[in-house]
C-alpha cells in the first residue's frame, strides 16, 4: 500500500480532514448540496463540496430539458442536440464550451435544488480528425427559443470559429426570439453594443460554415442557417420559416401548417437551402462531406487525399455522351462521374437554378469545384435562379481556394416574358462579371454549346479552354441568329421552311470547333475520353501555386 | 413498381412505349420537347410498362408521375 500522501496530490492531513466527514451521498449526483456538510468541509479547508456542486450541475446540465421532452422529441424522429453532436464528430471528440452557463435554483438553506442549462450547446470536437466548431439550439427547453445564457452561448459560436480559425457546424432547431424577452426584465442593449451579425458575416468570409435544419427552424435561427456556405434541411422532420403558422396568420390571414409554410418541398428548390436529406443523421453524413473538400479556413488550402482511380483512365462512354442529333439532351452528370475521381461528385443545390449542376469532386485526390450546365433543364440556359446559383458557388470556390472546372453547355441566358419578369438578364451579368472577378485557377471544357453573353460566366480569367468534337460557339445559337438574320432571304425564298434548315446547317458547320482550335481559340481540341488526364495533369500544374491564392478575397460569399 | 417522375416540364414530343411493353434497362422509354431540345427519359430498371399515363403532344409538369415499370 502506497504511503497516504502519494494518493492523488492529496495529503495525508487532508485524507485525515475528509475520512472524518460524514460520507457523501454519491448515489444522487443531483441531490440537493447540504450546506453543513459544505461548511465542515470549508472548515477543512478542502473545496471537496464545490467540487461535487459542479459534478452535480453537470450531470443536470445533461438532463437538458428532462426526459419527458427528450421522449418527445424522439418520438417525432429527431435527436436531442447533444446526441446530434455526437453523431455528427468522431467519438469522444466533443470539447464543450460553456457547459456551467444556466440557471440555477436554491433551497431556503442556500443548497442546490436545480439547475438549468443554457438552451444551446457549443463547443469544440472534430470531423475525420479535423478540428471544427459545433453549436446548436436545444429544443427540449423552451422550443430553442434563447435563453439568457443560450443566447449569449449562440453569439459566441461565430466569435469562437473566427479565433481559432476552423471551420463551424451549426446544427439547428428552434424559433428566434420572443416578445416575452430572454430572461426577467433587463435593459435593452446599449447604442455601444457591438453589431449582432458582423461576427456572422466574417465567418462566411474566413471559415467555412455548413449548417442544418434539424425540426423547425424559425426568426433568428433561420436567417443564421441560411447565413452558411453548405445547409442542408431533413426532409423528414425539419421546416424552415422566417415566421411560423401563428404569426402568419395574424398578420395576413393566411392559413398555413409549418410543412406548406416553410417544408423541404419549398426550400429545397428555391434556393434556401442547398440540399435535402431524408432525416436527421443523413445531414450529418452530408456536412461531414461537404467538409473534407474545404479548407480549414481561407489562409490554408484544402487537403488532398490518397487517389486510387488512375489519372489516365479513359472511358469509352465518353465518344457517344453527347448526341451528334443537336437537339437531342445528355446527362451531362453521367459524364461528369466518368471523368472525376470515382464517387467524389458531393452536388450542391440540385433542387434549384436547375439548368446549372453545381458541386464540390476531387481530380487526383486534389477538392475541386465543378459547374456544368444540364440541358435537360430548359435546355441548359442561365435562369435567374441558375444565376444566383452559379454566382454563389463560384464565391465559394474563390474564398476558399478551389480550382474551378466547368463543364459547358450553355445556349445562353433564359429568355421570354417569365425570365425578362425575374431579372434575368441582372442575375445573370452578376455571374459574368463574379467569374471575371475570380482569381483562383479555372478549366473550362467545352462539351457542346457556348453561346451569348452568357457563356462568358463560364470561363474564368485565363482558363485552361478544352475542347469536345460536339462543342459548338459563337455569339448565339444558329436556330435563333438564323432567323433574325437572314429574316428577308427566309421570307423570300419559295420554301422558307427548308431554307431555314439550309442556312441553320450551313452556319451551325462555322461554329465548329476545329477552326477555333487552328486560331488558338481553345488551348486543345482533344477526345472526350482524355478529358481526365488533361484536368489531372492541370490539377497538377497549378497545385503550386494555390497556396500563393490563400487569404481574404476581394468578396466573399453572400447568402 | 417502379415511377418515372419527370424532372422538369415541357410537352411530349414522342412516345416509343405502349402500356404492357417490355423493356431492358436504359430503353428510351419517351421523350420530351423543352425549349427545343428533346429531353429523352430511361427505363431505370428491366420490366414492363405497367401504365403510361401520358401520349404524344400532352403538356406536363415538374414531378408529374408518367409511367410506372413493374421489375422483370
Amino acid at each position: 500500500m502506497p504511503p497516504p500522501d502519494q494518493k492523488a496530490g492529496i495529503s495525508s492531513h487532508d485524507e485525515a480532514l475528509i475520512s472524518a466527514l460524514p460520507p457523501y451521498r454519491s448515489g444522487d449526483p443531483a441531490g440537493p448540496v447540504d450546506k453543513r456538510q459544505a461548511s465542515r468541509a470549508n472548515a477543512g479547508m478542502s473545496w471537496q463540496p464545490e467540487i461535487d456542486e459542479i459534478r452535480r450541475r453537470k450531470t443536470l446540465a445533461l438532463r437538458q430539458g428532462g426526459e419527458a421532452a427528450i421522449a418527445r422529441q424522439h418520438a417525432k424522429g429527431k435527436l436531442s442536440v447533444r446526441e446530434r453532436i455526437d453523431a455528427l464528430l468522431d467519438d469522444g471528440s466533443f470539447d464543450e464550451i460553456g457547459p456551467g452557463a444556466g440557471v440555477s435554483t436554491r433551497g431556503e438553506n442556500g443548497e442546490l435544488l436545480n439547475f438549468s442549462p443554457a438552451n444551446f450547446v457549443l463547443g469544440f470536437g472534430k470531423i475525420n480528425g479535423r478540428r471544427v466548431v459545433v453549436g446548436g439550439e436545444d429544443f427540449t427547453m423552451k422550443g430553442g427559443s434563447p435563453s439568457a445564457a443560450g443566447l449569449r452561448k449562440s453569439i459566441y459560436t461565430e466569435d469562437v470559429a473566427l479565433k481559432y480559425r476552423v471551420p463551424l457546424v451549426r446544427l439547428h432547431e428552434g424559433a428566434g426570439g420572443s416578445v416575452g424577452g430572454a430572461g426577467g426584465p433587463s435593459l435593452p442593449s446599449p447604442v455601444f453594443d457591438r453589431a449582432r451579425f458582423k461576427s456572422v458575416a466574417q465567418c462566411m468570409a474566413q471559415v467555412p460554415v455548413a449548417a442544418a435544419a434539424m425540426g423547425a427552424v424559425a426568426g433568428l435561427p433561420a436567417g443564421r442557417l441560411v447565413s452558411s456556405h453548405f445547409s442542408v434541411m431533413s426532409k423528414s422532420t425539419a421546416q424552415v420559416l422566417t415566421a411560423g403558422p401563428a404569426v402568419v396568420e395574424r398578420a395576413m390571414g393566411e392559413k398555413k401548417t409549418k410543412d406548406e409554410l416553410g417544408g423541404a418541398q419549398i426550400h429545397t428548390k428555391n434556393g434556401t437551402v442547398d440540399n435535402g436529406a431524408e432525416e436527421e443523421r443523413e445531414c450529418l453524413v452530408q456536412i461531414r462531406q461537404f467538409l473534407t473538400y474545404m479548407p480549414d479556413n481561407v489562409w490554408s488550402t484544402a487537403p488532398v487525399s490518397a487517389c486510387d482511380d488512375r489519372v489516365d483512365r479513359r472511358e469509352d462512354a465518353l465518344v457517344d455522351l453527347v448526341p451528334r442529333d443537336r437537339r437531342r439532351a445528355f446527362d451531362m452528370r453521367k459524364g461528369l462521374e466518368l471523368i472525376l475521381d470515382q464517387g467524389s461528385f458531393f452536388e450542391m443545390g440540385k433542387g434549384y437554378g436547375r439548368s446549372q449542376i453545381t458541386g464540390l469532386a476531387r481530380l487526383n485526390g486534389q477538392p475541386v469545384g465543378i459547374w456544368a450546365n444540364d440541358g435537360r433543364h430548359l435546355a441548359g440556359s442561365m435562369t435567374a435562379d441558375g444565376a444566383h446559383k452559379a454566382r454563389r458557388f463560384m464565391e465559394l470556390c474563390e474564398t476558399f481556394t478551389l480550382p474551378i472546372i466547368s463543364f459547358v453547355d450553355e445556349p445562353g441566358f433564359m429568355i421570354g416574358s417569365k425570365a425578362e419578369k425575374e431579372a434575368t438578364i441582372r442575375h445573370g451579368s452578376t455571374a459574368v462579371l463574379t467569374a471575371a472577378l475570380t482569381t483562383v485557377p479555372w478549366a473550362s471544357v467545352m462539351v457542346r454549346r457556348s453561346f451569348g453573353v452568357a457563356q462568358a460566366a463560364h470561363y474564368g480569367p485565363d482558363s485552361l479552354v478544352l475542347a469536345w468534337p460536339s462543342a459548338e460557339s459563337g455569339p448565339l445559337p444558329v436556330e435563333g441568329g438564323v432567323a433574325i438574320a437572314f429574316r428577308r432571304e427566309i421570307a423570300a425564298a419559295p420554301d422558307p421552311d427548308a431554307k431555314r434548315r439550309e442556312l441553320e446547317e450551313m452556319l451551325a458547320a462555322r461554329q465548329s470547333p476545329f477552326p477555333r482550335a487552328e486560331a488558338l481559340s481553345v488551348h486543345d481540341l482533344i477526345d472526350p475520353r482524355d478529358t481526365r488526364q488533361m484536368l489531372c495533369r492541370w490539377i497538377d500544374r497549378v497545385q503550386p501555386l494555390l497556396p500563393a491564392l490563400t487569404g481574404p478575397t476581394g468578396f466573399s460569399v453572400r447568402p | 413498381m417502379t415511377k418515372i417522375i419527370l424532372e422538369t416540364g415541357g410537352s411530349v414530343w414522342k412516345t416509343l412505349v405502349k402500356q404492357g411493353d417490355i423493356v431492358a434497362e436504359g430503353d428510351t422509354l419517351f421523350i420530351l420537347e423543352v425549349m427545343k431540345m428533346e429531353v429523352p427519359y430511361e427505363a431505370p430498371i428491366a420490366g414492363k410498362v405497367a401504365q403510361l399515363l401520358i401520349g404524344e403532344g400532352d403538356v406536363v409538369e415538374e414531378d408529374q408521375v408518367v409511367a410506372e415499370i413493374d421489375p422483370a
